[in-house]
């Protein structure tokens, strides 16, 4: 069994990144009044905070020990131990996420001021970042699947939070049966492992991969059926459906968990499984045609979207796609550090999102336009994010994509696990989807913030959000503009990085550029550019009906096999009881026949049997 | 020197003695006290005669006198890991339900008919169920096989009345039908299963299970496959296995809420602790040849239960289907016949007693205060009309569709992994039928949660004031109950329904708390009794 180092005091502070959260959400739970929960909620994010960036601090960079905690093991039967790890990737993450996570319940106070309900959600808030800190830290398997459902359950909770909406209702029904499904493949996987491995702790699995003590297709195995879940929780295709019908969720939620942290557990944990999934040429090749396929399919549907999270959303799908196109092609750091990078301006964007609904009371996009004069600070901010989403200089986005760039083009000429041409064909994919991801990303911008406001809108109505809304959203332009840089930093996740690749950088800036200059020709105050494409708009639109694929090869079967299994039960096994039951009458009427109660009768009947016998014994005999 | 465990059968069975017999003497109150009392009293006798056992005997407790020498039937007692959780599961529910029992009697009163006097009384009811404590603990603590049948056949005989003079007051003639059709369905099992332990006893001179697991080895052969047939046919009529599942839906529909709660909670228990005490220590080999078959029905009663659940219209019977369902999981275990499988099985027992039993507690309370168990007249939006019945309720659902972190996860992830490595060299499936077997489970597992998301998102979410269609007549009259029926848990039910959540979770964080005896047990239920 491999030992973790353990750094001075580290156990308690790992641990703490989940025991807080628990208890602060108990608090909350308890708390007398909404404004007592808001108190004990922030200050709680603020405290989670704290400790992952001082934790963080220590582990970010070159040559640093990982720290760990370990207990358990002398539990007999199930073989699980409950045990921590906390490494550079780890900490990268858990900043995004503890920061987020603090920045949204802010957000959340102010946006949700009213809501009876608040005290549930800031609850499961901080109940899902506890979730998420153990999916982070866990280093048995069967650990992180507790705190990777339990976020599922969190999700699903949170998007049904406007319950009497029939869209937040089904949306969330939705996402949570689709990730449960793909979950699955994630608990076959573990059960492989425990019994290939003979452990279900993570650095037991790498080690047996890398000591070659397991045959390929145990590892194409393991790594096809953490693809299913992967594929699942992050949105990919062919389960990317549920992640734009989560949109009816609060805004801050789909900041949170549809945007930067749930989704991105996905790339967490191929990032942390990597020797496995590199280990199999099949695994490598299935996860980069996925992530190729899905990242051009978003982009096109974000830019037939009409509503602004719908647009985020399918946005969001393709940008993960990014990262796991990067891991396909062994490009851990560029992935990793594009998931940090997106987290920031993502969460930017859909917060901002929120302070249009707040201001115009609906997120669809024909309920917008002109908003650039009433609400500045939205409009500059949304600028911001917009800009790292296409990837302009010199924003954070423009790095991250660039180093996801670079590690397709490295890998076409080094050995990686995944074949040379799929390194093309994710460089190729990259930069088509960069240039659909610019399209809408303009798109977006000029039609809720440029052109004619609505003649229904009172121009007085429209106002830039509250404080409590807008700082955040403030905060967060800072990482997405100055994290470029640092995420380039050499070793800073404890790995080589990318180097910056110049030719690539200039290709692709001039690829984003063009069709920003296109679509903004295109436009006109208040006609979508989106009409020039004509009917494959409509296509687009309807998202290639996989939605109603689903309906006519699961849905449909699945309530036939229903309704067989009632009737099966109603007609068929109902019918051998009713039959036993009817035959039991039948044979005791029958044999009843003969309690005639006529002594006449038996004396006849046993003449007769006493003859036949001795007829039989005198021919037999 | 009174054994622990005679402390642990008696009490009940006094507390039966002094409830009946105080009979309208005593308030509900009071004779719920005492069931609770005595049902506690026996819970901390089985856990002193635990925790005081001694290290070297394979069985705690063990009490072994001749009681019937003609048919060398003795009475033999003893508790190891694999029955100690039941029979702390049983004391427990069985304290909850009595608990329960301490409400007013007029909420068990014919409403219908409309007279407060009406129908049998409570203590009736009080004495009944600790009765039904008393046989089902005997059932777990038994170790002579014709011990084991007596118990068996006495804990069936007052469900009957439980169901048919309890039931459903709308709904007489049905509830008699259901009470029977549970008492024949399982009678005929039973004798099916005496049959196989007479001709156990027969073939190998004696009664006593710890003999005739050492005895194990030498039981194999044609005649002993009828034997193993005979008795698992009619345990699987009392799990119950998929086809022979068909009385439980009915009889739950027709049940109290004390009596869903005892059926599903304790009394399927008995069905599968059959299987795990006597079936695989001392028939392992010609278990080994039926596992197969064991093993796909148990799989086809998981998808076929969840699919019949995505259609049921009942709530009491939906979730009595959901019971087939994860008796499906723990037969899947025993089929497997290695220790996760074995663990599986005893694991998923308890936690499905007390996830089952909480969520039929809450459709009880449901059903009292809308009148009717039916989904279509039950409204929807109950996070409103009754926040803390309908939180209670979505926990349960969750913990019941195997949420990791809650108590229903780890005996879904045993069974699954005992299924995997019985398709590994040495194991009793073929890699065929164990990766087909944890397919189809798989399977299971999804529509499980498709079901209960469902429910919950017709009954716990929606809009209040919508009522679903139902009849000209039935619509007005539906929406007006089902709002006014809107109060939320009061004390007793808080409690009860509390002491289940806390239960749920706390095994669902530290399974240690029953994989610990289930690990000591192992090696006897596995390894032939040596």
């Amino acid at each position: 069994m491999t030992e973790l180092t353990s750094v001075g005091g580290m156990p308690w502070a790992l641990a703490s990144m989940i025991g807080l959260p628990v208890l602060v959400a108990l608090l909350v739970a308890t708390a007398r009044e909404a404004s007592q929960a808001a108190r004990i909620a922030i200050a709680g994010a603020g405290a989670t905070w704290i400790v992952v960036v001082v934790a963080a601090a220590g582990q970010l960079g070159d040559d640093v020990p990982q720290a760990g905690a370990y207990a358990g093991g002398g539990e007999p039967v199930l073989g699980v131990s409950l045990a921590l790890s906390f490494d550079a990737l780890s900490a990268a993450v858990a900043v995004l996420a503890a920061t987020i996570g603090l920045l949204v319940q802010v957000y959340s106070c102010a946006y949700l001021a009213g809501d009876p309900r608040y005290r549930s959600y800031a609850c499961i808030v901080t109940v899902f970042v506890a979730a998420m800190n153990t999916v982070l830290l866990a280093d048995d398997l069967i650990v992180l699947l507790v705190g990777w459902e339990v976020m599922g359950v969190c999700s699903y909770l949170l998007i049904a939070h406007h319950w009497e909406l029939p869209a937040a209702r089904d949306g969330a029904a939705k996402a949570f049966v689709m990730t449960r499904f793909a979950d699955l493949g994630l608990l076959v996987a573990i059960i492989v492992v425990g019994a290939s491995v003979g452990s279900y702790r993570i650095s037991d699995l790498l080690v047996a991969v890398e000591s070659g003590r397991l045959s390929d297709s145990t590892i194409t195995a393991v790594g096809l059926l953490v693809l299913l879940a992967v594929v699942g929780k992050s949105a990919q295709f062919p389960l990317h459906t549920w992640l734009p019908d989560a949109m009816p969720g609060p805004t801050p939620i789909s900041a949170l968990i549809h945007a930067a942290t749930m989704v991105a557990a996905g790339v967490y944990l191929v990032a942390r499984l990597l020797p496995v999934i590199a280990a199999s040429t099949v695994t490598a090749v299935a996860l980069g045609l996925l992530a190729v396929v899905t990242m051009v399919l978003g982009a096109a549907f974000a830019l037939a979207a009409d509503d602004v999270k719908r647009v985020l959303a399918w946005s969001t799908v393709s940008q993960l796609a990014y990262m796991f196109a990067a891991l396909a092609v062994s490009g851990y750091v560029a992935a990793i550090g594009h998931l940090i990078v997106h987290g920031a301006f993502k969460a930017l964007l859909f917060l901002a999102a929120g302070c249009l609904a707040h201001a115009v009371g609906s997120t669809a996009i024909a309920a917008m336009g002109g908003l650039r004069r009433p609400m500045p600070w939205t409009f500059w901010s949304t600028t911001i994010g917009l800009a790292a989403l296409v990837g302009l200089v010199p924003t954070a986005g423009f790095f991250s994509k660039d180093a996801v760039f670079g590690a397709a083009l490295d890998a076409t000429h080094v050995q990686t696990g995944a074949p040379v041409w799929l390194a093309w064909l994710v460089l190729v994919a990259g930069l088509a989807t960069a240039v659909l991801t610019a399209a809408y990303a303009t798109r977006l911008w000029l039609l809720v913030f440029f052109g004619a406001a609505r003649a229904s809108r009172q121009a007085d109505t429209v106002h830039e959000a509250p404080a409590a809304m807008r700082v955040p959203v403030a905060v967060l332009v800072v990482p997405t503009l100055l994290l470029g840089p640092a995420v380039l930093a050499p070793g800073w996740l404890g790995a080589q990085a990318e180097p910056f690749h110049l030719g690539i950088a200039v290709l692709s800036t001039v690829l984003v550029v063009l069709p920003g200059l296109a679509v903004w020709a295109a436009w006109r105050p208040g006609v979508d550019p989106a009409r020039r494409l004509g009917r494959a708009r409509r296509v687009l639109a309807r998202e290639l009906r996989v939605d109603d694929g689903y309906d006519r090869a699961v849905v449909r079967p699945v309530g036939g096999a229903a309704r067989l299994a009632v009737g099966g039960d109603a007609d068929v096994v109902e019918a051998y009881v009713r039959g036993t039951g009817w035959g039991a009458d039948r044979s005791s009427w029958l044999l009843g026949l003969a309690q005639t109660r006529n002594v006449a009768t038996y004396v006849s009947l046993s003449v007769v049997a006493v003859v036949l016998a001795g007829v039989l014994l005198g021919v037999l005999g | 020197m009174m054994s622990g465990l005679l402390v642990v059968l008696l009490a009940p069975v006094l507390g039966a003695l002094a409830v009946g017999l105080a009979g309208a003497r005593w308030t509900p109150r009071a004779g719920a006290l005492v069931g609770v009392v005595v049902s506690l009293v026996s819970l901390a006798a089985v856990l002193v005669v635990w925790f005081t056992r001694s290290p070297e005997e394979s069985f705690a407790g063990e009490v072994d006198h001749v009681w019937i020498e003609a048919l060398s039937v003795h009475w033999h007692l003893g508790v190891d890991g694999a029955s100690v959780p039941l029979v702390c599961l049983t004391a427990v529910l069985s304290a909850l339900c009595c608990a329960w029992l301490a409400g007013e009697p007029t909420s068990l009163a014919d409403v219908s008919r409309g007279d407060t006097q009406a129908g049998p009384s409570t203590h009736a009811l009080l004495a009944l169920v600790l009765v039904v404590e008393a046989a089902s603990i005997g059932v777990f603590v038994a170790l002579d096989l014709l011990l084991f049948f007596v118990f068996f056949e006495l804990a069936l005989v007052p469900m009957w009345f439980v169901i048919a003079w309890w039931g459903d007051p709308h709904d007489e003639a049905g509830r008699r039908q259901a009470a029977t059709r549970f008492l024949l369905f399982t009678v005929t099992g039973s004798a099916l299963m005496l049959v196989g332990f007479v001709g156990l006893a027969a073939r190998t001179g004696t009664l006593q299970i710890p003999e005739l697991a050492t005895l194990a080895p030498g039981i194999t052969g044609t005649f002993e496959l009828a034997l193993a047939g005979a008795i698992a046919l009619g345990l699987a009529v009392k799990t119950p296995i998929w086809p022979l599942h068909i009385w439980l839906p009915d009889a739950h529909a027709s049940a109290p809420t004390v009596g869903s709660v005892l059926l599903a909670g304790v009394f399927l228990k008995l069905g599968t602790y059959g299987f795990i005490r006597i079936l695989v220590p001392v028939l392992p080999e010609p278990t080994a040849r039926l596992a197969p078959y064991l093993a796909g029905f148990a799989v086809v009663g998981i998808v076929y239960s969840a699919l019949a659940c995505l259609r049921q219209r009942d709530l009491k019977r939906l979730i009595a289907y959901s019971s087939v369902g994860h008796m499906g999981f723990v037969v899947l275990g025993i089929a497997t016949l290695n220790e996760s499988g074995m663990a599986a099985a005893i694991f998923a027992s308890v936690a499905h007693g007390v996830i089952t039993g909480l969520l039929f507690f809450l459709a009880g309370a449901i059903k009292d205060r809308h009148g009717t168990a039916v989904l279509a007249r039950l409204g929807h939006g109950m996070y409103t009309r009754a926040p803390w019945l309908a939180v209670a309720f979505g926990f349960g659902c969750l913990a019941s569709l195997g949420v990791p972190g809650l108590a229903g996860f780890w005996g879904e992830l045993l069974a699954l992994r005992g299924a995997y490595e019985a398709g590994l060299d040495g194991g009793v499936l073929s890699r065929a039928t164990a990766w087909t077997v944890l397919g189809v489970a798989a399977v299971g597992i999804a529509l499980t949660t498709a079901y209960f998301t469902g429910l919950m998102r017709r009954l716990l979410q929606g809009d209040p004031a919508a009522a679903e269609p139902v009849t000209a007549a039935g619509t007005a009259t539906a929406t007006a109950t089902a709002v006014a029926a809107a109060t939320d848990l009061d004390r007793r039910e808080a409690v009860v329904v509390g002491v289940l959540v806390l239960a749920t979770v706390l095994l669902g964080l530290l399974p240690l708390v029953l994989t610990a005896p289930i690990g000591e047990a192992l090696p006897w239920l596995l390894g032939g009794g040596r």
